[in-house]
């Protein structure tokens, strides 16, 4: 007997028992197992047992299922934002003084002033910046992302939202990694795995980045307050703000569903697709593992990747902010070098510049660019909206078409280095890497082109 | 986290339908004791910890949570390939005591592969809430296998658990599963098959599921068939001695 | 300095995309071009494969017209097939050599094989997965097929009803007349549909006939036949109507009366599974089946969304969302009496 005859001979027996065997003997299974289950239960009345149908009636009704959801969502959101401030300056006042401090011995010591600069206003800098805007919304988002999920809520949030999704030709499940992107697009490629379907899990994972993160919701609401509120009146400035904010969120996942759509048609075409989704019964969640999935699982894996990306490019800003070429830093020789084309955009070369230094970590956008401005050799942030007002529209320029150009740049612009490398771990393959980071760049491109073009055309 | 899962004296395999808690029994039992990283080239999470039960250390390894175990998808095939070609000391099936029928359907297909397998009707807190009383012992009349009661919110069975596990390790509890029936023509086909794979790896204890899976055309399996790994694994199943005589004797409804 | 900078960098850019080894154009249109000869080698073994089925000899003048090519291109593709030993030229007529025929059968079994795939996993429409296949087809060798079939569980048909060629080059035989020849008023079962000329398929599929569907032939003359599908009534041209492939209905039992669609069943109302569509295949079918919903099962409609697609069914003890599409697959037979929760199991 070799192996090859038992090879054989189960493929000649596969052609004898006709092709629906399978069927049969899942059905024959079933049949078995209904008979034990008979045996072993009994039913005593059926006492609470319409609890779980009773609020899903209410969750998933066409009046009430999607404003429930929206507020939840507003909540989650509303307590991250809310919540996150003060621990966030409380972590950079703590962490800026260590680099004071040691920076102060350093030179006590009598270093060079740029081993000095490098280790502490270069790598030491970026970390803390990463960490203390980065740590706090995720420490609180992911919890309460956890508890609903705990809960059993989550899955009745991806049935809500199906029709949407099934339109574009994604899984409705792609609800649930958009709405962990908000919290960290690495987190939410992650999060794709609930779609067990390999086309929509690709979907899910190639689009998320139009979802923008924490960490570019600072610089969101920074330029809706600065730009969009200054154009009202004072009593609306702050309604005009938010909205700006919400409008670049529905623009986001207006492109999710519109990119969705086209790569289910076209690139994604081939893959294998299925859909189930179970709405298990709601249970009560346990403490213990929600702290240890949200802050273990995720937000310590999470910040780990970030830190890991953080600290060179902290390096890298240093050196390109402090090295001078010519009476000039180089970081001012590479965004005079790139303006024209930022300018094409809408933008100017030195948002591009610290677009390209920052694809580490989005948080650290904004102060590469005052770096930059400023003339300073390390990473800034301004004291007041007012005096970001002056330098940013008086001194370099800046008008609502930059402000607009940037919000839509920085929520399309090509994933950050930590949700790139994630995207390579959960697909494997250079092809969908490359795809998930050129592909959002080009549209930002495009699009930011356009609209300059296009506001420049009309005034 | 802690501690070094390397060393181990046994290896548990916890299977189960998505949703029954399979994931807080395997917190509950490991605590802060386990891992979490990926199963090799897959984007599956694998879930391992340890625990010590009655002067022994044992490894548990979560599967992913499945329906089945026939489908091609990732989950299933890992947890297939794992009781299969893992060769865990002892396979838990934890099932949701609300729907159990829905749960045997796995179980069913657990107890083809392997003999060592102890049934855990979880969130039995659940089911009586919803007025529903389950009879493990009629399950493990039915299976051939023990059955243990337990809620993972209150630690309600788990000694029990434990206990079971130990003792169908130890050979204390002998089991003889149930061999679910199989629509007749399909039934002809695997006593045709399945000789020729116990010729060929002598003492293969799940020829029938091995044969069932070359009719489903499982590459895994033959490929393993063909490398001679069949052979291999068994020779390796073997080696442990077995236990004295067992106290506690289970059958299957044959 | 700075018109001079872009200027550099573009050259360069360009430079580099052209001479990348492996992924640069030059190397590309090379890949390309040997591809190319490669799909026009095999596309004209299946071209030869399949005229001699149809006991039509092929010719130099057939196999340009099916490939589109003519002149020096054809007399070098047939002098490369000749010098691969595939093909023997006498005068105009074309024959496959033994070594010829085994080649096209792997051919045909590649498209065939992924036209399974198409249909089943990626769920590509019926009318577009030949033309898909065609274009994928040419990639794949001998030990991938066997892992895809593998996966595929082994079908033995594609998706139009054609015999799948097993690794052997054997395949297992279909018993099936064109409807044209088919008795009036006799019941019979969809076996295959060609799939070539596309717009025939394509016309017959916008019908709604296609394989495993049961239908009558009413009325048979020699300008059209007339076709009741059990619902509808078709008037189908002879040509059309010779297109389809029909055999003896093999499980009369599916269709049974007062069975609906699992998506038709009203909200809170309990139903038997009766059949799931022997139509929907593959990944999908198997895992409705893992969830329970297999022939006597028992289910619920539950809840509906807003735009009542999804809805979700309880089936053995939870609740389970399906969209539309895959309910409409599942006959069921709705239970009477029955407003009140199920039991537990």
């Amino acid at each position: 007997m070799t192996p090859q005859e038992v090879l054989a001979k189960s493929d000649s027996l596969r052609r004898s028992i006709g092709d629906d065997f399978r069927d049969r003997t899942v059905a024959s299974l079933y049949e078995q197992s209904q008979d034990i289950a008979c045996r072993a239960v009994r039913a005593r009345g059926d006492a609470r047992w319409d609890f779980d149908q009773r609020i899903d009636r209410i969750v998933t009704s066409r009046v009430l299922g999607l404003p429930i959801m929206l507020a939840l969502l507003a909540v989650a959101f509303w307590l991250t934002i809310i919540g996150a401030n003060y621990p966030s300056q409380w972590l950079a006042a703590a962490l800026f003084s260590i680099e004071n401090a040691a920076a102060g011995w350093f030179e006590a010591a009598g270093a060079p002033w740029w081993v000095t600069g490098f280790l502490w206003h270069g790598v030491w800098r970026g970390l803390a910046w990463v960490v203390s805007v980065m740590l706090p919304p995720m420490a609180i988002f992911f919890p309460l992302f956890t508890i609903l999920e705990d809960l059993g809520y989550l899955p009745r949030v991806a049935f809500n939202l199906d029709w949407l999704f099934r339109r574009a030709g994604a899984h409705g499940k792609q609800s649930l990694s958009m709405a962990m992107g908000f919290g960290c697009n690495a987190a939410g490629v992650i999060s794709t795995r609930v779609i067990d379907s390999p086309r929509e899990r690709l979907i899910a994972i190639l689009t998320n980045n139009f979802v923008p993160c924490n960490g570019r919701f600072p610089t969101l609401i920074m330029l809706s307050i600065v730009f969009v509120g200054a154009a009202f009146s004072p009593a609306l400035a702050s309604i005009a703000a938010a909205g700006a904010v919400v409008t670049v969120v529905l623009i986001g996942s207006a492109f999710t569903l519109f990119v969705s759509w086209l790569l289910a048609r076209t690139v994604l075409k081939g893959e294998a697709s299925a859909f189930t989704l179970e709405l298990p019964p709601y249970r009560r969640p346990s403490i213990l593992r929600i702290l240890y999935t949200s802050l273990i699982d995720r937000t310590a894996f999470v910040l780990f990747r970030a830190m890991m990306t953080a600290a060179p490019a902290g390096a890298v800003i240093w050196i390109l902010g402090n090295i001078h070429a010519g009476g000039q830093s180089l970081a001012a020789h590479v965004s005079a070098f790139l303006n024209p084309f930022g300018h094409a955009l809408g933008l100017d070369g030195v948002i591009l510049l610290a677009y390209i230094i920052a694809i580490p970590a989005n948080e650290i956008v904004v102060p590469t660019m005052l770096m930059v401005y400023m003339g300073t050799g390390m990473m800034t942030e301004m004291s007041s909206f007012d005096q970001l007002r002056t330098l940013l529209v008086d001194q370099h320029g800046w008008t609502l078409l930059t402000a607009v150009c940037l919000m839509l740049f920085s929520l399309l612009h090509n994933p950050c280095a930590t949700t790139i490398w994630t995207i390579w771990k959960e697909t494997r393959s250079a092809k969908w890497t490359l795809m998930g980071a050129l592909m959002p760049l080009g549209f930002a491109f495009l699009t930011t082109f356009l609209v300059a073009s296009i506001a420049r055309f009309l005034a | 986290m802690g501690i070094n899962l390397a060393k181990y004296d046994h290896l548990v395999a916890l299977a189960g339908n998505p949703n029954t808690g399979k994931s807080s029994i395997f917190n509950a039992l490991t605590g802060l004791r386990q891992h979490v990283g990926n199963w090799p080239g897959k984007t599956v999470t694998r879930a391992e910890g340890g625990f010590s039960f009655g002067g022994h250390n044992y490894k548990l390894v979560d599967l992913p949570g499945t329906y089945s175990l026939l489908s091609a998808s990732h989950d299933e095939e890992i947890s297939r390939n794992f009781i299969l070609f893992g060769r865990p000391d002892c396979t838990i099936v934890v099932m949701d005591a609300t729907a159990l029928e829905r749960n045997l359907n796995l179980a069913l297909q657990v107890l083809e592969i392997t003999d060592k397998v102890v049934i855990c009707v979880n969130l039995i807190d659940e089911a009586r809430r919803k007025g529903l009383e389950v009879d493990a012992r009629s399950l493990s009349r039915d299976l051939g296998v023990p059955a243990v009661a337990t809620s993972a919110r209150s630690r309600e069975g788990f000694h029990d658990l434990l206990a079971t596990v130990a003792g169908v390790i130890g050979g204390q509890i002998s089991t003889k599963p149930l061999r679910p029936k199989v629509d007749p023509a399909v039934e002809r086909a695997l006593d045709e098959l399945a000789p020729m794979i116990e010729e060929l790896a002598p003492g293969v204890p799940n020829a029938r599921w091995l044969a069932f899976r070359l009719l489903d055309g499982d590459h895994r399996v033959r490929q393993a068939l063909l490398s001679g790994e069949l052979a291999e694994l068994v020779a390796r199943q073997a080696a442990p001695a077995e236990a004295a005589n067992p106290l506690i004797a289970l059958q299957g409804a044959q | 300095m700075q018109a001079e900078g872009w200027l550099i960098l573009a050259v360069v850019g360009l430079a580099v995309a052209i001479l990348i080894p492996q992924a640069g154009i030059r190397a590309r249109w090379r890949r390309w071009n040997s591809a190319r000869s490669r799909v026009l080698f095999e596309d004209a073994l299946k071209h030869l494969l399949d005229q001699s089925q149809r006991a039509q000899p092929p010719t130099r003048e057939s196999l340009g017209g099916a490939l589109g090519i003519s002149g020096r291109k054809l007399l070098n593709l047939i002098a490369r097939m000749e010098a691969k030993g595939v093909l023997q030229s006498v005068g105009g007529a074309l024959r496959l050599t033994p070594e010829g025929q085994r080649h096209a059968l792997q051919v045909v079994r590649a498209h065939r094989l992924l036209e399974r795939y198409l249909a089943d996993e990626a769920r590509v429409p019926l009318g577009q997965v030949h033309s898909s296949a065609d274009k994928a087809e040419h990639g794949l060798t001998g030990d991938r097929l066997d892992e895809l079939e593998a996966h595929l569980g082994y079908p033995q048909r594609d998706p139009h009803g054609d015999p799948i060629p097993h690794s052997d080059g054997s395949f297992s035989p279909v018993d099936t007349v064109p409807l044209t020849d088919w008795p009036v008023n006799a019941s019979a079962e969809i076996a295959h549909v060609e799939d070539e000329p596309e717009f025939v398929l394509r016309q017959i599929l916008a019908l709604g006939l296609r394989p495993h569907l049961t239908v009558r032939v009413l009325e048979a003359c020699p300008e059209h036949l007339v076709v009741s599908d059990g619902e509808r009534e078709h008037r189908l041209p002879p040509v059309i109507a010779a297109n389809i492939h029909v055999g003896p209905v093999a499980d009369a039992g599916v269709r049974l009366a007062g069975s609906l669609r699992l998506a038709q069943l009203p909200d809170g109302r309990e139903a038997e599974v009766v059949a799931l569509d022997p139509a929907f295949r593959g990944f999908s079918r198997r895992r409705l089946m893992d969830l329970g919903l297999t022939p006597k099962a028992r289910v619920r409609a539950e809840l509906s969304t807003a735009f009542g697609d999804p809805r979700a069914y309880r089936v053995r003890g939870t609740v389970i969302a399906l969209r539309n599409e895959q309910a409409n697959r599942i006959l069921v037979r709705p239970l009477e009496g029955t407003g009140a929760p199920m039991g537990a199991l």
